[in-house]
């Protein structure tokens, strides 16, 4: 609770500074904390790698925005339809893909985050393709549209502290336990009378409904939407941030993704080139850091206390 | 006898060209401890997995309270009442040992995810319920104390009482314990049995495998046997242990062709000397002061049951165990500081249990790869391209090795992986070979191979010596393995126990019982001269102290 207050204060601080770009950049880190959150519950907690998280956030905005714009359904309707839809998706998919393990897994969700991204580049009458969907009608609290930086603000964060609180609910109740024995050892997990794809399905499905309101708001916020924002750059960025956060962690994958947030505006610069940049990253996180980078500084930072302890014991 | 709790029928198993499990039946009634014990690769394990719904059977029914539950899946099976254990115990190491208890029973708590993300009230009271039950499950195996500890720091033996517990946290009323004993020492193991005892007063019903005759004799009520798939015996433990076909399932049967001449020349010059080397495993003791001795020429056997310890010692003198005391001699000079890849240079090699052989190259790349280190040796362009004097040896030896085993010849250019277990062996025994070794140690080469085969093998092996290479054979056919060689180590419990002229031992009635270990060699003191004259027949035969 007191992290929430923390979360809070800062998010307060952050909204009364007046400045729009730190504004930005908050609405912007709780729209990627929600497919984060969901990708750590499935990766980190249960042990199930998905190289397609980005699909799930794509099939969210795109079915949000077609059920607003399309059939002119009440923004907020088509939020919590388009969510549930990609909850019933990522569940069946998840049916689908289970019956794999490790490498096979991942290329499976990575060929899913594929196909639904040439989807939306392909389904032109549905989706625009590479122009995208304009024109998207945002969503609305008593007659104030949702659709600037400060106007989103509450709503994206009020749910990304929403999701916050459940998957920190989840992780320690008995369905918890039943996760951390799955993603340690699916035999063991069945001696327990766990059933593990089940289980695998239901988190798989918790996850998409994450990464789905992520990406309806996202839509309805920007009033825009192409596939480019869905590709598989962004899963690889999704994964990332969770390992960033040491995989299974709930506060440290949001760190990750504050981290990967302010890199990206510091990347700018390098244009293209900053997915090389978050490559090597990752691939220095994952050696140097398995547990995290706070994890992994944290050492770091004991390891020079007792270097500078030892050396002035010398002295 | 009330109705059985468990009921195996008519159960087959077939791996491939293996038939696992041949129409296996047995009874487990309630509140009893049943042992099934069988040599390695009887299909006990498989058995196990059968009935704990890991494996689907090829034929037959296993009933538990008069319902079928073959077909259903592991956590089915678990849920109907029924938990087991692994063989590696298995914890979860990423949890604290409470954590561990629990995770066991979360499912039946009854508290799914829906109710985890909303903190609701069932999920709250389950996980106090949970909490309160691990403290209990936890105190009847006696780790209360270590409740909050990581679960990767528990000792092998502790590991293994962590998995009861969770077993017991199921709720299952059949227990079914995967060698609760593997890596145990003597009181840990006097413990787990107190543990055992304690579970079947709270009403429980025990199945139990170990290799360890010892705890089984002092545990079981009933005991039933496996070789070869096939349930040889099943009663009390006084008629299994005198009956003569599980006397032959533990030592063998195989009456090898050629028999060793009885050579006059002994002792030979010594080409490996081992002495007093001791090996722990995370505080459970494998070898305990071995020391052991291969002649120029000699084939000598290390005989004993499951867990005596002969892979270690083979494995210790590969290099691939660290002793934590002890010296390694090999060819005069002393090896245990060289490291595992330059002591194949001098001349060791090792064909391992399990055979890891490289299974999507074809027979003739796989010897090949047995002689990388001395074609690496001579030139970086004789791994691209063997040409000249090292290309016409590579050539030779695998032309010996063709000779050795004719069949190989026949299968040169065929995937390693699509031999049969036997070609399978052969090659791994050739690919060890092809590097003109001086000893040659084998684990277990007649593991899980017809008897036929196995005998094909073993006869070939005596050969060697003709060609200036000694053998070390890791073998649980004992009765082939004495018939093959000049002189032999029984091991128990981590120890020599006997050793002396393979004839001898082989001649020696009472060695089945010092090999089976029945008497519980860990709760009696190991025999020695002074109260067992039988050991006096072999001049040779040096004791361990015993200690306090």
């Amino acid at each position: 609770m007191t992290r929430v207050a923390l979360l809070a204060a800062a998010l307060a601080a952050v909204y009364f500074s007046g400045s729009g770009y730190l504004v930005n950049l908050a609405v912007v880190t709780a729209l990627f904390a929600l497919p984060a959150l969901g990708l750590s519950l499935l990766m980190g907690y249960t042990g199930q790698i998905s190289l397609g998280h980005a699909a799930f956030v794509g099939l969210g905005a795109y079915a949000s925005a077609i059920l607003a714009k399309s059939l002119g359904l009440d923004p907020w309707l088509a939020l919590a339809l388009a969510v549930v839809a990609t909850t019933a998706v990522a569940w069946g998919i998840g049916w689908l893909v289970f019956r794999l393990r490790g490498h096979h897994l991942a290329m499976a969700t990575l060929a899913f985050g594929i196909i639904v991204h040439v989807a939306t580049v392909e389904m032109k009458g549905l989706t625009g393709g590479q122009d995208g969907l304009s024109g998207i009608p945002p969503l609305s609290v008593f007659g104030l549209e949702l659709g600037t930086d400060r106007a989103v603000f509450p709503l994206a964060w009020l749910a990304c502290i929403a999701a916050i609180l459940l998957a920190e609910n989840l992780v320690r109740s008995p369905a918890g336990l039943t996760m951390r024995a799955v993603a340690e050892n699916e035999a063991v997990a069945a001696s327990f009378g766990i059933a593990p794809d089940a289980l695998k399905r239901r988190i798989m499905a918790i996850s998409g409904c994450y990464a789905a309101l992520g990406g309806a708001i996202y839509g309805h916020y920007l009033g825009y939407i192409s596939p480019g924002p869905f590709d598989v750059g962004f899963s690889i960025r999704l994964l990332l941030m969770v390992a960033l956060g040491g995989f299974a962690g709930i506060w440290s994958v949001l760190f990750g993704v504050v981290f990967v947030v302010v890199t990206s505006e510091l990347l700018k610069p390098f244009g293209r080139f900053d997915v090389v940049i978050y490559g090597v990253l990752l691939v220095v996180v994952m050696i140097y850091c398995p547990r995290g980078l706070l994890d992994g500084l944290g050492l770091a930072a004991r390891a020079l206390g007792r270097r500078l302890a030892g050396a002035r014991a010398a002295e | 006898m009330s109705a059985p709790l468990l009921e195996v029928r008519g159960v087959a198993v077939r791996f491939g060209g293996l038939q696992a499990l041949d129409a296996v039946s047995l009874d487990v009634a309630p509140g009893e401890i049943l042992a099934l014990i069988g040599p390695n690769g009887a299909g006990k394990s498989t058995l196990l997995n059968v009935v704990s719904g890991a494996l689907r059977a090829d034929a037959g029914s296993v009933r538990f309270k008069g319902r079928r539950i073959d077909g259903l899946t592991a956590d089915a099976v678990n849920a109907s009442g029924l938990a087991r254990t692994f063989q590696g115990a298995e914890v979860l190491r990423a949890m604290t040992v409470r954590e561990n208890v629990m995770a066991a029973g979360a499912a039946r708590a009854g508290a799914g995810v829906v109710q985890g993300l909303a903190w609701l009230g069932p999920a709250r009271r389950a996980l106090a319920r949970l909490a309160a039950e691990a403290e209990s499950h936890l105190a009847t195996v006696g780790l209360a104390a270590l409740a909050a500890a990581p679960a990767s720091s528990l000792t092998a033996g502790q590991q293994r009482l962590l998995a009861v517990a969770r077993a017991l946290a199921t709720g299952a009323e059949l227990l079914i314990l995967d060698e609760p004993g593997a890596g145990l020492n003597a009181t840990e193991k006097a413990f787990l049995a107190e543990v055992i005892e304690r579970l079947r007063s709270h009403g429980k019903t025990v199945v139990f495998v170990e290799h360890d005759l010892g705890l089984v004799g002092r545990l079981a009520e009933r005991i039933v046997v496996l070789d070869h798939g096939v349930l040889i015996a099943a009663g009390l433990p006084q008629q299994v242990r005198s009956d003569p076909r599980v006397i032959e399932a533990y030592l063998g049967n195989a009456q090898i062709g050629v028999a060793r001449a009885a050579s006059a020349t002994r002792p030979a010059a010594p080409l490996l000397e081992v002495r007093s080397v001791a090996v722990s495993y995370g505080g459970s003791i494998a070898l305990d002061r071995v020391s052991v001795q291969v002649g120029e020429g000699e084939v000598v056997a290390l005989v004993g049951a499951n867990g005596a310890g002969k892979s270690t010692l083979l494995k210790a003198i590969a290099g691939a165990v660290d002793p934590q005391s002890g010296t390694i001699a090999f060819g005069g000079a002393e090896i245990h500081r060289v490291p595992a890849a330059a002591r194949v240079g001098r001349g060791l090699s090792l064909a391992p249990e399990g055979r890891a052989l490289f299974g999507s190259l074809s027979v003739r790349d796989n010897l090949a790869v047995g002689r990388f280190g001395r074609l690496r040796a001579a030139g970086l362009r004789q791994i691209l391209w063997p040409s000249g004097e090292e290309a016409a040896a590579l050539e030779a030896a695998i032309e010996d090795v063709f000779r050795l085993f004719p069949r190989l010849r026949e299968r040169a250019s065929q995937l390693a992986g699509t031999l049969s277990g036997g070609e399978g062996q052969m090659l791994a025994i050739g690919r060890a070979l092809v590097n003109r070794p001086r000893l040659l140690m084998l684990d277990e080469p007649s593991f899980g191979l017809a008897p036929q085969v196995a005998k094909e093998i073993l006869e070939a092996l005596p050969r060697l010596t003709g060609q200036g290479i000694s053998v070390l054979l890791v073998e649980q056919n004992a009765q082939a393995a004495l018939q093959i060689s000049d002189r032999a180590y029984v091991l128990v419990g981590g120890r020599v126990a006997a050793e002396g002229p393979s004839a001898a031992l082989a001649a020696d009635p009472e060695i089945a019982q010092t090999y089976l270990g029945w008497e519980g060699a860990r709760d009696t003191p190991i025999p020695g001269p002074a109260n067992d004259d039988r050991f006096n027949r072999f001049s040779t035969v040096t004791y361990e102290e015993v200690k306090p």
